[in-house]
């Protein structure tokens, strides 16, 4: 019998009578469990559910995704998750389809959720080998994020999401200065992108629910084409070319600088297909915005997890690693803010 | 400097190359990435160790006082926060310099991307 540390001999049972009972089946067994790897805060079981019975009677690969053992003040928590993942299903987005979530963590000692189990490559640097870029990827993710962006804060289920205060420029920049802490007295590049950030903020426009996460290394490709895209806990609401910045973001293209749509395509194919769908156009100026604050909010995450590994909570290589990728990232935020005045 | 030799720059550097040679080639397929993560926290040590020129005098240029890095890095993020730098040409510069003086450290590669 495989085991994780979440479902063992005793909760498996509960689990499976929990699960049969959502379900409305006779029974549910749930089979072949593993560990997925990838997910820094959260923890996911690759497993199968045989049910017998009800509405999803059959065999299903499953993920189950469940909440980390310290919740992270950043993100959603899994109910809340799971809601967005909903809101994204139900707009065509193709999000992983989502099952049911469970807010007791008397069950497996966690919240957690269970979603549909896509198939794919998500690793950032298997994505990005091809030799020719992946036009239609690039131009696909595009659509997708247009899709994404017609969820509106009037959405039924997503009121427990903030709306932002000071607008979501300025908001985001007040959070990183926040997680940055006291790095941000001491690191004159980060002090000077927070306040570049502050001094150059859009005005508030229309606000839309944005991934915020939207990359390569968060979206399975299968034979080339999208399957599912991964990872909706920093979901909220904000300026639609929130997105678009963060996924163009020299941090994410794993090494092909070149290819500026998240290492696969041209910026052009990626605009293309959101411009398709979105009801809207891309606003360059603006990307150029949310691409220098995407810098700046991967500096201040690499700071924090850094953090969790220096202030001894969380002893990891793989943290202070994080931490000491500040100086490539703030190279990448010069290198843009020197491309903006060029 | 300690009194014992080889000193801590001398060990990590030995402890990096055998641990490169012997180990790394002979790490399975699923530990080969926490060796990776290995070697290279123990190559940023062994470049830390070697101390490399810091961007003190830059600072002292851009702010015309005196003090160590360190002192005069948290001058300049106060400076740049109070906005006395807005719109300057001459910040730019000394912003590369601390970035590239922190890479050589840390990922001396990436200077070369």
């Amino acid at each position: 019998m495989s085991m994780s540390g979440l479902i063992n001999e005793e909760t498996r049972p509960r689990l499976e009578a929990w699960l049969a009972e959502q379900l409305g089946a006779t029974s549910v067994a749930v089979d072949d469990v593993s560990r997925l790897s990838g997910g820094a805060i959260s923890e996911n079981l690759a497993l199968t559910l045989a049910v017998q019975g009800g509405r999803l009677d059959g065999r299903h690969a499953v993920v189950l995704r469940a909440a980390p053992p310290m919740e992270v003040s950043a993100s959603l928590n899994k109910a809340q998750e799971f809601a967005v993942l909903r809101a994204a299903f139900a707009a065509g987005v193709a999000a992983p389809e989502p099952i049911v979530a469970c807010e007791d963590k008397g069950l497996l000692g966690r919240a957690f959720y269970v979603m549909r189990r896509a198939e794919g490559v998500a690793a950032g640097f298997r994505v990005v080998k091809t030799d020719e870029p992946q036009r239609e990827l690039a131009r696909e993710l595009g659509r997708q994020l247009g899709k994404l962006h017609y969820v509106r804060p009037s959405t039924p289920g997503l009121e427990f999401l903030p709306r932002p205060e000071r607008g979501p420029a300025l908001d985001a920049a007040r959070l990183y200065r926040e997680w940055a802490g006291e790095v941000a007295e001491r690191d004159p590049v980060l002090a000077y992108g927070l306040r570049w950030l502050e001094v150059n903020a859009p005005p508030p426009g229309e606000l839309v629910l944005c991934h915020r996460d939207y990359r390569t290394g968060n979206y399975l490709v299968k034979d080339g084409g999208l399957t599912a895209i991964l990872d909706w806990e920093f979901a909220g609401w904000s300026d639609p070319m929130e997105d678009l910045g963060w996924f163009c973001a020299r941090s994410w293209r794993f090494g092909r600088s070149d290819r500026e749509a998240g290492g696969i395509a041209d910026r052009a194919d990626l605009y293309a297909g959101y411009e398709e769908t979105a009801g809207r156009r891309v606003d360059p100026v603006r990307v150029a915005y949310w691409e220098a604050s995407a810098y700046l909010r991967w500096a201040a995450i690499a700071i924090q997890q850094g953090c969790r590994h220096t202030s001894g909570t969380e002893p990891s290589l793989e943290l202070a690693l994080t931490g000491r990728m500040l100086p490539e990232i703030e190279h990448d935020l010069l290198l843009h803010l020197d491309s903006l005045e060029a | 400097m300690s009194i014992d030799q080889p000193d801590a720059r001398g060990l990590v550097e030995i402890a990096l190359k055998t641990f490169r040679e012997v180990l790394l080639p002979a790490v399975p397929a699923e530990q080969r990435f926490p060796a990776l993560m290995i070697a290279n926290a123990l190559s940023i040590a062994e470049r830390e160790l070697k101390g490399a020129a810091g961007p003190a005098e830059a600072l002292r240029r851009l702010l015309g006082e005196e003090g160590d890095a360190d002192t005069l890095s948290r001058r300049l993020c106060a400076a740049i926060d109070e906005g006395r730098f807005d719109g300057s040409a001459e910040l730019r510069p000394v912003l590369w310099e601390i970035t590239r003086a922190r890479l050589v450290v840390s990922n001396p590669k990436y200077l070369q991307k």
